[in-house]
């Protein structure tokens, strides 16, 4: 037996789409597969059909273990051995970890749930992952990097033979996705085999064999990692050469324009960090999940309370007790949550491009629709944003033009300072060059700008300066001539060099 | 391993029984009547109804539902309670036909809801208002005399003392509270009110969950309409007006989250017999009908503000 999954001229139309025309896969058993394609290419549908979430269309085939394969609902899926951790997919909160971890499938004792085998066996399991939380803890209680790896274990002990794995580092540490790693090859050595999607380079290069390529809702090719460089990749992903992954474009340095002395969190997150940026510059802000970057900046913002620190717009003095003292001063926020804090996802475009700047759009106190419709007009043109109209409601775009409608109501309201935080997560690759031109853009302008971001790739790339953060601390700067992945790891995790 | 609480997070989690014991304390040192075993038997009795159904509307909002319909349920199922129930059947019979009959309005409300993707809202204040209207038309809108006398003697009698009313809640407490903390099913209700989308993926048949919690709530609501009429000895098609309200008051109170996935059942009792309590208290005090609404609204309110602040400090 070759081949322990083919998927085989599989389509699925939605209403007015084509999602996916007549695309294959193919998966061996005890290798890992990385699905490849911008956002909209299609993986996240194949495999949803995979795992009977959708329902292909007519014609075409699945073979799982050369036998006929129709899975109706997840839990047919995972009976015939297809697990899956998905990528948007949040825990059950209020539940605790023993409990996340056998939902659907609970252990059973005389027809009741048995509490005790399952605390057993979720402490066995927590302990192989390396993970130090109590299987009677409330998820609520545990960070988002826990809760992630919490998923990942619970995929891995359905014990299935094939496991698809969508963006399953998105939101670990490096640590952590070590012990990811070592958790697939024990996998893999089994016989088991991985599909994995993400849009980490590196991931794919290290962890996985062979790579199936999607552009969209076709299937452009396949072919082993280790014949492959990242140039062909991305020219496959995108169709089009991109030499240059992280163009930075020139900008005069100025004076100082903000400054925050000192912030220290309510909650204690943050523990007294200071940080300034110049006009026409690109502030980093690097360091592990957890290390409190967005807690600093949210507090700056007034999203929390400080307990101590001053702020200084433009030199003066401003006094934050909620977002709008700091918006006001031309400051705005790009928050890491766009779901959550970032859009209005029932709403169309053009009402998320008002949402903030909604002052500019008035005429005699009242809401001008006209004004409206037209700036948000200039921006989906200037920002790139790949939408039918304006009208179009936000929840049916991609993740880059999400992004971006959420960078374009901001810049709606003219901000001299615009924080970003982790502007780029699970974006492609042709929507992150668009957002790094256009930061690069900005500071031409004599804006600053405040980036954070997990990949430090992407921080050397953009940035004139790098501050590392480690739990709540600030670890280091480093200055562009000093960049170095390894500099910026070692401040990351605080170890004395 | 943190299994030792802070007495604060302690005090948070039993806060509703606190505030319980503590009016209990107030009421009896105001008026020593109200802690006598006459006083003590009739709010067990006040407690009965209004217990049961909100042990079947906590199931549909841990699940992450809302029923606006058991009251109607209550007074539909008493009527045909009653037409079978003067004395022409065994008991038995108006007992199970009612319990069918709120199964089969809770059965419509969930497939409404679970197949059908309507808002809970929505779909149950639909069958909040045609079942009403079946009550009228089954009783041809007057009140239903007659019932049996072995029939007026379920609510009226009582055992070892403990009204036979107050056993049937019990009877229910025990029965739900065993279902959601040990079995499988429970274990599946609260996944599913907790996150609809991850338990759907995790395997569990989401849609029949939420069936079936609509159809507990109408069962109960079916065996509350039984008692109700036995209780006042007619079956009236207007009865139970708003009694909805007062069982998702008591889940509130107690504790069961709105958004569905949190609650416990020992909450929801002490959350109804607060809810009684205090209508019970203030009538002895001589408080007017008018004045205990406005208490029982600040009441909900209150419970729920202190929840949220409770959790958003834990956070």
């Amino acid at each position: 037996m070759e081949y322990i999954l083919e998927m085989k001229d599989i389509s699925k139309t939605f209403p007015g789409v084509k999602a996916l025309d007549h695309v294959q896969l193919q998966v061996r058993p005890g290798e890992v597969h990385a699905l490849m394609g911008e956002n909209g290419a299609g993986k996240s549908t194949l495999m949803k059909i995979l795992m009977g979430i959708y329902t292909k269309d007519e014609g075409g085939e699945i073979l799982f273990d050369g036998k006929p394969y129709h899975a109706s609902s997840p839990k047919e899926a995972m009976d015939t051995g297809v697990a899956m951790i998905h990528q948007e997919l949040n825990p059950i909160l209020d539940m605790t970890v023993y409990e996340n971890i056998f939902v659907g499938r609970e252990i059973r004792k005389n027809g009741l749930v048995d509490k005790k085998a399952e605390i057993e066996e979720a402490q066995r399991l927590i302990e192989e992952c390396g993970l130090h939380v109590s299987p009677r803890e409330t998820l609520r209680n545990l960070t988002v990097a826990q809760c992630q790896l919490i998923e990942i274990i619970k995929a891995i002990s359905i014990n299935a033979r094939v496991i698809v794995m969508d963006e399953p580092t998105a939101a670990i540490t490096d640590r952590e996705v070590e012990l990811l790693f070592g958790h697939i090859r024990r996998l893999t050595e089994k016989g088991v085999a991985i599909i994995y999607i993400s849009h980490r380079m590196d991931e794919i290069f290290s962890i996985c064999d062979r790579v199936s390529v999607y552009r969209d809702g076709q299937y452009i090719g396949s072919g082993d990692t280790k014949d492959l460089d990242e140039a062909q990749l991305i020219k496959m992903m995108v169709g089009r050469e991109i030499t240059d992954v992280f163009p930075k474009l020139e900008a005069e340095i100025g004076e100082v324009i903000f400054e925050a002395k000192d912030i220290v969190r309510a909650d204690n997150k943050v523990k007294g960090v200071s940080l300034s940026v110049r006009r026409g510059e690109i502030l980093g802000i690097g360091g592990l999940v957890g290390a409190g970057r967005s807690e600093l900046v949210e507090g700056i913002f007034g999203m929390h309370a400080l307990s101590g620190g001053e702020i200084y717009v433009k030199g003066n003095k401003v006094n934050v007790r909620s977002p709008h003292d700091i918006i006001k001063e031309g400051v705005a926020l790009i928050t890491e949550d766009r779901k959550g804090t970032g859009l209005n996802l029932s709403g169309t475009v053009n009402d998320n491009i008002a949402m903030v700047a909604i002052d500019k759009l008035l005429t005699y106190g009242l809401y001008n629709k006209s004004k409206a419709r037209s700036a948000s007009q200039e921006y989906i043109k200037k920002l790139n944003i790949k939408t039918p109209s304006g009208d179009q409601i936000v929840g049916n775009l991609s993740g880059g033009n999400q992004q971006k409608v959420v960078i374009a109501k901001w810049l709606l309201n003219e901000p001299d300072i615009i924080i970003l935080d982790e502007p780029t997560r699970g974006i492609d690759v042709g929507a992150k060059r668009d957002i790094y031109l256009l930061l690069g853009q900005l500071v031409q302008q004599g804006k600053a700008v405040i980036m954070i971001s997990s990949e430090i790739p992407e921080l050397m790339g953009v940035c004139d300066r790098i501050m590392v953060m480690c739990e709540g601390n600030l670890s280091g700067e480093v200055t562009r001539d000093e960049f170095s992945q390894e500099r910026i790891m070692t401040l990351a995790s605080a170890i004395e060099v | 391993m943190k299994k030792t609480k802070s007495a604060k997070a302690l005090l948070s989690e039993y806060f509703i029984f606190v505030i319980f014991i503590a009016l209990v304390i107030i009421l009896t040192f105001l008026k020593p009547s109200f802690i006598q075993p006459s006083n003590l038997v009739n709010i067990l009795k006040q407690a009965s109804i209004n217990g049961i159904l909100s042990f079947g509307m906590m199931f549909v909002i841990i699940a992450g539902g809302f029923d606006m319909s058991v009251g109607s349920t209550v007074a539909f199922s008493g009527i045909v309670a009653a037409l079978l129930g003067q004395g022409q059947f065994p008991l038995i019979v108006p007992l199970v036909v009612a319990m069918l009959a709120g199964l089969a309005v809770g059965v419509v409300n969930g497939v409404g809801v679970a197949v059908g993707d309507l808002p809970p809202f929505i779909m149950t204040l639909g069958t909040m208002t045609a079942v009403r209207g079946l009550a009228l038309l089954t009783s041809d809108g007057k009140p239903v005399t007659g019932i049996s006398d072995a029939y007026k003697a379920v609510a009226a009698s009582s055992f070892f003392g403990i009204p036979m009313l107050a056993v049937f809640l019990v009877i229910v407490i025990l029965i739900c509270s065993f279902v959601l903390a040990k079995t499988v099913y429970g274990r599946r209700v609260y996944a599913c009110g907790g996150n609809l989308q991850a338990a759907r993926v995790s395997g569990i048949n989401t849609t029949m969950i939420r069936i079936s919690t609509f159809a507990i709530a109408g069962l109960l609501a079916g065996l509350s309409g039984f008692l109700m009429t036995s209780r006042v000895t007619i079956g009236q098609p207007t009865a139970a007006e708003s009694y909805e309200m007062d069982a998702i008051t008591a889940c509130v109170v107690g504790g069961v989250s709105m958004s569905g996935g949190v609650g416990k059942p020992w909450g929801v009792v002490v959350g109804c017999l607060l809810i009684t309590v205090i209508t019970n208290g203030l009538d002895i005090l001589g408080v007017s009908s008018h004045w205990q609404k406005i208490v029982k609204g600040l009441i909900i309110v209150l419970a729920v503000l202190i929840d949220v602040k409770g959790k958003r400090k834990k956070n």
